[in-house]
């Protein structure tokens, strides 16, 4: 595991300072990180899609399996327009687009979550298994049922919070711009 | 103390069942205590949970007991909300009109298609579906289309077989029509009109029949008799679909039990075809005493109001033990104390006496006598009686007696003396000053207001084995001051010698060490 953090924040994405960040993380542009969000990245770097939202009390971790070492390559890859909602843990293998992580759920390690899928509130997933797309998992008995109609989108919310978040916090300055980054190359 | 768990204290209703005091009621004109199962449950109002509406029992039970305006979700039994969209109009109606049709059709699409050109000014235009918030289904997943306006206009999804249902009901509210005819056809001659001169004939109808027939009419008025088509029992079942065998089962696309007995009218058996139901509507109750009916619980009318107009809980009028603690384990045959923490709910003062013996029956209870009265008219017809029609009011059924069950099984030992329980007097509670200690009785271990607790003695049956309930039972003597009078002149309130049983759950016995 590298020895400092290595954070990259894309230009228009909104990252509290009072977040709880360790490890390789990119966050790409358009994301919003409230402030005591947790992403960890212990066992690879994670790269954030475009748009996501990260509530508060909710943590988003890569972590080492035991007996596991620092891999650069073992990357957790996040896709875009995904919410995960106050106080949810995700754990997964990998992420696809335009899922929801509804409050205080659990998505475990080895799941992997595909796109347009709903992890309703308090819901637990272990176990190695694969959410086909559109799912959406609800309920005391956590039923599984397939949305047929998309999930609305987040654009509103994610105005609103890049709108208001400055006023009331710091963030965390952008330091990469892909476009700079390949005129110094 | 006993949160959320299973009260160890239980009283012995007047019907003979065991109930926490929490769930008994006291009618005052008995007076006696009474359960949900010794009272009569009426309906005093109905009401949506959802939308807070009231609604008058006509019209619920023209709408089916169901919410006008409310659906419940299919898929999960929560509540639908309606959600808004806006959605851009073209100002052609025809080309408005065919993303719309294209969209019933099941399509998962935006609710119009970007192809459709706008016009130069773009308007927008509000649309409904509805959508549930647990389990995100939404009127969209299944073809409805969006509608207009937010209530009000959602189609009933109409089963297959609704007109063969509709006919049955016909059917068979002729049937009752015609059975309620007869009944009074039936009473008419039990009971002639009196009339200044008796007459013979006129009890059996025999001139009018008899004039009938030398008219040469039928006998009777032919009746118009209800008539239905009967259902045709088949024993051709159609086969099972061809890929039924072949083709991997999609359990997403089966419908659960609990979907399928929402939807009753069709059942289905497809994630498709589930449709919003409307949802049931909630009553309030009133209960009433079965043997004076007097009401014991009487809600207000409002639906978005909790309080009550009349209500006589038990608590409010039977003083109630509390169990605090055994003071050594318990072992069979070992003799324990236990305290118990007894408390008044009312503003008299109570004369307390714990008794291991049925107290003998007090002859205040006059009720008794009105009792039996009011009992006798239902079977005043024998010939009533045989053909099953009871002329009295639903709600003064007959109680059910039954013997309480004894099931204490440790030997108490017998307070030495009655003691006094003061009045609650909630200003008490602040005053500086403490209560001068007066002579008490030894078992009184401590006193305040109208709260005592005391020691009572007990021991476990020999014959108990490890692990096992003990169950203390005894009689709890107590005077009540009843305020209301039975009888119509104005009185003094009268004092009752009450008693009720109670049952107190000790604990488990300790494990033998052997």
């Amino acid at each position: 595991m590298p020895s400092e953090n290595r954070i990259k924040i894309l230009p228009k994405a909104v990252v509290c300072e009072e977040s709880n960040l360790r490890g390789d993380i990119t966050f790409s542009s358009g994301c919003v990180v409230h402030p005591s969000a947790t992403v960890i990245a212990d066992a690879g770097p994670i790269i954030i899609g475009e748009n996501c939202i990260i509530e508060e009390y909710a943590t988003v971790a890569h972590r080492l399996e035991p007996g596991a070492v620092w891999d650069v390559n073992n990357i957790l890859s996040i896709g875009t327009h995904n919410v995960f909602e106050v106080g949810c843990q995700v754990e997964a293998a990998k992420i696809g687009d335009k899922n929801v992580f509804e409050s205080k759920c659990f998505v475990g390690r080895g799941v992997t979550v595909s796109s347009g899928c709903v992890v309703g509130a308090g819901i637990r997933i272990h176990g190695s298994q694969r959410l086909p797309e559109n799912t959406i998992v609800y309920g005391e008995q956590g039923l599984q049922r397939e949305a047929i109609d998309k999930q609305g989108s987040q654009t509103l919310q994610i105005d609103f919070l890049r709108k208001v978040l400055p006023n009331y916090h710091h963030l965390r300055k952008p330091n990469y711009d892909p476009k700079k980054a390949r005129s110094v190359v | 103390m006993s949160f959320m768990q299973p009260s160890p204290v239980k009283y012995a209703c007047s019907c003979g069942i065991l109930n926490p005091i929490n769930m008994l009621f006291f009618c005052r004109h008995c007076p006696k205590l009474r359960c949900g199962f010794c009272v009569t449950h009426e309906i005093e109002s109905h009401f949506c949970s959802n939308c807070l509406e009231n609604i008058p029992s006509t019209e619920a039970r023209h709408k089916k007991n169901c919410c006008a305006n409310c659906f419940d979700c299919p898929c999960c039994q929560h509540t639908l909300s309606a959600r808004a969209s806006t959605v851009p109009v073209v100002r052609k109606s025809e080309e408005a009109k065919e993303p719309k049709d294209g969209e019933s059709k099941g399509e998962a699409s935006p609710p119009v298609p970007a192809s459709s050109k706008p016009s130069a000014v773009p308007t927008t235009k509000k649309m409904y579906y509805l959508s549930c918030l647990s389990c995100r289904w939404t009127t969209r997943d299944v073809g409805i289309p969006d509608q207009g306006v937010a209530t009000g206009t959602w189609p009933d999804n109409e089963c297959l077989y609704q007109a063969r249902f509709n006919a049955l009901v016909e059917y068979f509210q002729a049937v009752v029509l015609q059975e309620k005819q007869e009944k009074l056809e039936f009473m008419r001659r039990k009971a002639p009109k009196q009339h200044k001169f008796p007459s013979l004939t006129d009890r059996t109808g025999l001139t009018v029949s008899l004039i009938r027939r030398q008219i040469g009419w039928n006998d009777k008025a032919p009746k118009a008799k209800a008539v239905i088509a009967p259902a045709e029992a088949t024993a051709e079942v159609e086969g099972l679909p061809e890929n039924i065998f072949t083709e991997p089962l999609n359990l997403r696309n089966v419908t659960t039990i609990t979907q399928r007995h929402s939807q009753p009218a069709d059942q289905p058996t497809a994630v498709g075809s589930l449709y919003p139901q409307r949802r049931s509507l909630w009553i309030k109750r009133s209960l009433r005493c079965r043997q004076c009916e007097h009401n014991l619980i009487k809600p207000e009318y409002h639906p978005t109001s909790i309080k009550y107009r009349i209500q006589h809980f038990a608590s409010y009028h039977v003083p109630e033990v509390v169990m605090v603690r055994c003071e050594q384990p318990l072992v069979a045959g070992k003799s324990n104390a236990i305290l118990l923490k007894l408390t008044n709910p009312t503003i008299y003062d109570m004369t307390i006496r714990l008794l291991t013996a049925s107290p003998p029956d007090d002859p205040q209870l006059s009720t008794e006598a009105t009792r039996v009265a009011k009992e006798e008219p239902i079977s005043s017809s024998p010939l009533l009686k045989a053909v099953g029609i009871t002329l009295s009011r639903q709600n003064s059924t007959r109680e059910v007696k039954r013997d309480v069950i004894d099931v204490s099984n440790a030997e108490i030992v017998p307070l030495e003396s009655e003691f006094v329980l003061n009045q609650r007097d909630d200003s008490k509670e602040f005053d500086e000053d403490v209560q001068l200690s007066t002579e008490e009785p030894k078992f009184i271990v401590w006193r305040k207001g109208n709260k005592v607790l005391l020691r009572l003695q007990f021991t476990p049956a020999d014959e108990l084995p490890g692990l096992a309930d003990v169950i203390l039972g005894f009689y709890m003597q107590y005077t009540y001051v009843n305020t209301v009078n039975n009888a119509q002149e104005k009185r003094e309130p009268t004092t009752h010698v009450l008693h009720s049983r109670v049952f107190i759950t000790a604990g488990a016995t300790e494990q033998k060490a052997n």
